[in-house]
């Protein structure tokens, strides 16, 4: 697959630009993913894969015959969708840090499959799409990659182009600040 | 061994430790921070991934038809061809230095090829826009202030023939340096060439006989003290420009070596 993107990528460096096309439908749904997962909004998302793939095609003559297309069209993504939530104001709804834990506090011992057991799956996802919205973009995104893509320290440190101390200082905080926000999650009855 | 720090055991969790069967020793170990990473996992673990909605099935498709009227072709084949003899950035950087070093050597050569006749010319038209040309120029005032000198000190009617004969000598070529100083645009050489003339007409046109009274009174009349400081300086001008020109054609000359 990998000798085939290369052959499809000097297809479009020599004028064939149609090629592309190829490469945006075996890739859209991954770059989609990490894209919703950094901004947490499906519009948001959409509009990040059409500008990665709009870059990528651009930049396509600085990509390097050695690298892997899915690697760096990743990196473009993930450094737009970071671009964007940098851009984005903060939520309106944000958890004080001071807040009553308390007045949070949900009840997750019991198994059963029920309504009840229902909204309480609802109401901890809500908590913990809370609880990212309280991360910086860079925190956001770099636990994004740590916890969800499975990327190790080197490579967000790749993607986000900054050292890697910075990367893993970042996923720190972030695991940190979660771990705070979603407290109330541990009071079992 | 202390007790683990958070950040130790963050990095456990994800696996990045580089010291990971010590930390899971002291973890077997020690209570305290085995609980503590109980939490830590328990807390972690509940943190699902993000599940991203679904697609439809044309989604790329629909992504490259959103994008493909706004991309330029790509006109890179010769670029490509090159990339592949340059196999390594490196390698090109260093044939781009070599190349560069080579087209400036042989532009230098040609444009001091192209130069040469340039200066030569350039020379050339310097000196034509020299006022007068200088080294004759400097030998008639030369000739004027020695004239002028001596014809301040005058006191004989020989001496006076003397002066007479000279000053016709130098009034036809003062002509001509002076008409030379107008037609090059230097209208104060000219006025001070035209004051000495006018000096030079008089004492030509005295009578053969003329007395020293007469010659004592056109000295005073034609106010020659100030006469001759006046080619003193004009004299000093054209001697700077003597050597200001003579470093100018050395250089010349230099490069046509």
């Amino acid at each position: 697959m990998e000798e085939n993107e290369h052959s499809i990528i000097r297809a479009v460096l020599s004028g064939n630009k149609e090629a592309y096309g190829a490469l945006v439908v075996r890739h859209s749904y991954a770059i989609f993913r990490v894209a919703f997962r950094i901004t947490g909004d499906q519009a948001d998302a959409e509009d990040v894969v059409q500008e990665a793939f709009l870059l990528g095609y651009l930049k396509l003559e600085s990509f390097e015959a050695r690298a892997k297309f899915s690697t760096w069209i990743y990196r473009i993504a993930v450094n737009c969708a970071l671009n964007l939530k940098n851009k984005r104001k903060p939520d309106a709804f944000r958890i004080a840090e001071d807040a009553d834990i308390t007045q949070h506090q949900v009840q997750v011992a019991d198994t059963a499959a029920s309504p009840e057991r229902l909204l309480l799956s609802q109401e901890i996802d809500a908590l913990q799409a809370r609880a990212m919205q309280e991360l910086t973009a860079i925190e956001r995104t770099a636990f994004v990659l740590r916890h969800m893509e499975d990327r190790s320290t080197e490579e967000i440190a790749a993607t986000l182009q900054i050292a890697p101390n910075a990367a893993k200082q970042a996923v720190f905080r972030a695991v940190q600040k979660l771990r705070r926000c979603l407290a109330p999650l541990r009071v079992t009855a | 061994m202390n007790h683990l720090t958070e950040e130790q055991l963050i990095e456990h969790y994800y696996a990045e430790s580089a010291q990971s069967a010590g930390i899971e020793r002291h973890l077997r170990e020690c209570n305290g921070c085995a609980e503590t990473y109980a939490e830590l996992r328990t807390d972690l673990d509940a943190i699902e991934p993000i599940t991203a909605p679904a697609r439809a099935a044309g989604h790329g498709q629909l992504v490259w038809q959103s994008i493909r009227n706004f991309v330029p072709v790509h006109r890179q084949q010769q670029q490509g061809l090159w990339q592949r003899f340059s196999h390594t950035k490196g390698l090109s950087f260093a044939t781009a230095c070599t190349l560069l070093i080579a087209v400036a050597f042989f532009a230098g050569r040609q444009w001091e090829n192209y130069q040469r006749p340039l200066q030569i010319q350039a020379a050339a038209n310097d000196r034509a826009r020299q006022p007068i040309g200088l080294v004759v120029l400097g030998d008639h005032l030369g000739r004027s202030e020695r004239f002028l000198v001596a014809l301040r000190h005058g006191d004989s009617t020989e001496s006076s023939a003397l002066v007479k004969a000279e000053a016709q000598d130098l009034l036809s070529a003062n002509r001509l340096y002076r008409e030379s100083a107008i037609k090059s645009g230097d209208p104060a050489f000219a006025a001070a060439l035209d004051r000495l003339e006018r000096v030079l007409v008089e004492i030509a046109n005295e009578p053969p006989n003329g007395s020293h009274a007469r010659l004592a009174e056109l000295q005073k009349e034609l106010n020659t003290d100030g006469l001759l400081f006046e080619v003193r300086v004009l004299r000093s001008r054209v001697q700077d420009e003597q050597r200001e020109q003579q470093p100018a054609a050395v250089r010349t000359l230099g490069v046509l070596i």
